[in-house]
């Protein structure tokens, strides 16, 4: 993984197949630096934040109005686009397109069906899951084309609840339900290739971005075409949105450093990435307003190494699910409702899952830490 | 005289610098055993995955470096350490083992094998005569023994010579657990089959690089199903267990297939089974 060149004439948004997928570099470098981290927190009993060279009391978070205005939410068609140039040559009967949470898969292929006039279908309801019932398969026969925005939304981790996705993927895979794009979370997408054996299909994915196009990006969506504001980092105190007209030391190896650690943190997922983007935007009390501060990365909500069975447990039910409300949590566990809510309600507290869109999901800046220790634990995790 | 002088040089003259040296390395050892393994220990068990038995793996090795080590710089401040006093020394030593310490010893080496051939680790958990659980230390004469009933047993090194050690995870991860099913034969042997696999596959313990195999096997008294699978932690063996049994009898049941009804023989035939095999299941 990683070790690909990055450049300034790479594209924002490449849509690839899943195996030539790759993670930015410095990715293990970054993992290694989080385990050290959690090891000398659990050691010594508090976080080894590294020394900063703006303390954050001279910083505070910008008003929402601003926030808005500097960082937007994501548009997703151009990533759309991209999928739709891969799909063109495409026949078939079903093409899958992952992406990490938050990382836009259910826009993107929400996008590409309106553009193409395609009907998404509907997802069953909970009690078509939980009784098991294949009734709803019969409403997606009659289109030609189809697509489905959230695969996440059609199963749920129990014996009644994969019948109706088998029965589905049996039937869109050998073509009896004509052509269709699926969207799916890269953690469904890892359970049901286990389960169900999806492996014929074509899949396509997000390319990682590196910190350079981070840095691209970023600064595109602040200043829509106009000079980025100036962005220091904390830690550093060296710009970070770099001006890409200024002269490069050639060698320097990555100009954005800062977001090149970033980047490599979040695995190169801009929807990750966004997250950090926004939450660690910071202007100073008093001076100059008009320069930014990006707050250390990755003072963030970490799990500790000792973190308990049940807790890991419904961190992977809420991955694996895309995020689940508290009736289908104790639906897809092996304790009580009353245990998975206490579990739920203490990592909620410690900031680790967040509500979003009604569901309770791992919150963007705790998948980083939350898929490493999933994986240190022997527990399937997602292919990004 | 000269047989006394003789006698008199197997032993070197302890002088007060040789005394405080000596007590130097024991204390010396003593403490960096206790804390070796301790310390060791408790790294061990806060950690997770292939690294906790790894680690688990150091702490009868690091024991037995620091023990042979310290060998190494008592014996020679002792013992001249010529070719005749080594004869000599291992002559009596012999005797004395043989006449009044044989078990004893016996233990101690094998425990010196246990520690470089490693049929048992702290985190495995073993099977050693009727005694299954985990192994939570390996010392130098016995290997301790946490039953699922959080009974600690004590097993002599010495079992190793005569006695089979079944291993169920052998320092790894994967540990296979068997939940059993005993059905009325009159069902749908390919439906059951379907579903137990599901139950299998719908477990948050399950470990998903290692195979889900449904078994069935015909009896006279009906039909017996196992699923056998891995959990994702050797720890959570029980609970998995639990899991599957609990999960695919209300399946079953909601479905109308019939347990079988056992008779007592057969009962004890089941059972007999079950006490052959390897890895963990439900029947106990």
């Amino acid at each position: 993984m990683g070790g690909q060149s990055s450049s300034a004439d790479t594209p924002l948004w490449s849509v690839v197949e899943l195996d030539q997928f790759h993670t930015p570099e410095q990715t293990q470098a970054s993992q290694w630096r989080r385990s050290l981290r959690s090891i000398s927190s659990w050691l010594g009993g508090k976080d080894d934040t590294e020394q900063q060279v703006k303390n954050e009391s001279e910083l505070r978070k910008l008003p929402e109005v601003r926030l808005a205005h500097l960082v937007p939410p994501i548009d997703w068609a151009p990533a759309a686009r991209a999928l739709t140039q891969q799909l063109e040559s495409l026949q078939a009967p079903v093409t899958f397109f992952i992406t990490t949470p938050y990382s836009g898969h259910d826009a993107v292929v929400t996008h590409w069906a309106e553009k193409q006039s395609v009907a998404c279908l509907p997802p069953p309801t909970l009690s078509e899951l939980a009784e098991g019932g294949t009734q709803w398969v019969e409403r997606c026969t009659h289109h030609r084309q189809w697509a489905v925005p959230a695969l996440q939304r059609y199963f749920l981790r129990h014996t009644q609840g994969i019948q109706g996705i088998r029965e589905f993927l049996e039937r869109a895979l050998s073509g009896r339900l004509g052509q269709g794009v699926i969207g799916c979370d890269s953690w469904t997408y890892a359970y049901l290739q286990q389960v169900i054996g999806i492996d014929g299909a074509p899949v396509y994915t997000l390319q990682s971005m590196e910190g350079e196009q981070l840095a691209r990006y970023f600064a595109e969506i602040a200043t829509h075409g106009g000079q980025p504001p100036p962005v220091y980092s904390t830690r550093t105190g060296k710009q970070v949105l770099a001006d890409s007209t200024a002269k490069r030391d050639k060698n320097e190896k990555h100009p954005n450093q800062e977001l090149q650690r970033l980047a490599a943190h979040c695995r190169g997922h801009i929807g990750i990435a966004w997250h950090y983007w926004r939450e660690r935007l910071r202007e100073p009390t008093a001076g100059d307003k008009e320069a930014l501060w990006m707050f250390d990365a990755h003072a963030e909500a970490e799990l500790s190494t000792n973190t308990g069975d049940k807790a890991t447990l419904v961190l992977h039910a809420l991955l694996i699910h895309g995020g689940l409300d508290d009736h289908s949590l104790g639906k897809v566990l092996p304790f009580s409702h009353h245990e998975a809510l206490n579990a739920r309600l203490a990592l909620q507290r410690k900031g680790i899952i967040s509500s979003y869109e009604g569901r309770w999901q791992v919150a963007p800046l705790s998948h980083a830490s939350v898929r490493q220790l999933l994986q240190s634990r022997n527990y399937l995790v997602d292919p990004l | 005289m000269e047989e006394q002088s003789k006698y008199a040089r197997l032993f070197n003259e302890i002088d007060s610098q040789a005394l405080i040296t000596l007590g130097v390395v024991l204390v010396g050892t003593i403490v960096l055993i206790i804390v070796s393994q301790r310390g060791l220990n408790w790294l061990a068990t806060r950690l997770h995955g292939q690294l906790r038995f790894r680690v688990f793996a150091l702490v009868p090795l690091t024991r037995l470096l620091i023990l042979i080590t310290a060998l190494a710089i008592i014996v020679p401040i002792i013992i001249e350490p010529s070719l005749s006093n080594m004869v000599t020394l291992l002559g009596a030593l012999g005797l004395a083992i043989g006449f009044a310490m044989k078990d004893y010893v016996s233990s101690l080496i094998a425990g010196v094998v246990s520690a470089t051939e490693l049929p048992y680790r702290p985190g495995d958990w073993v099977q050693i005569e009727d005694t299954y659980g985990e192994v939570k230390h390996v010392g130098l004469r016995t290997v301790d023994i946490q039953t699922p009933d959080d009974d600690m047993v004590y097993v002599p090194h010495l079992k190793l010579w005569d006695h089979a050690v079944y291993n169920a995870n052998n320092g790894g991860t994967s540990l296979q657990c068997v939940a059993s099913f005993y059905l009325h034969p009159e069902h749908e042997a390919g439906w059951v089959r379907k579903a137990l696999r599901d139950v299998a596959l719908t477990s948050a313990y399950l470990k998903f690089d290692q195979p889900v195999i449904v078994v069935a096997e015909e009896k006279p008294w009906g039909t017996h199903y196992r699923i056998r699978a891995y959990p994702v932690d050797p720890r959570q063996q029980f609970l998995f267990i639990t899991d599957l049994t609990v999960r695919g009898k209300a399946l079953l049941s909601a479905a109308g297939v019939p347990s079988a009804m056992l008779q007592p023989d057969a009962a004890l035939d089941a059972n007999k089974e079950a006490g052959a095999s390897y890895s963990r299941n439900n029947d106990y």
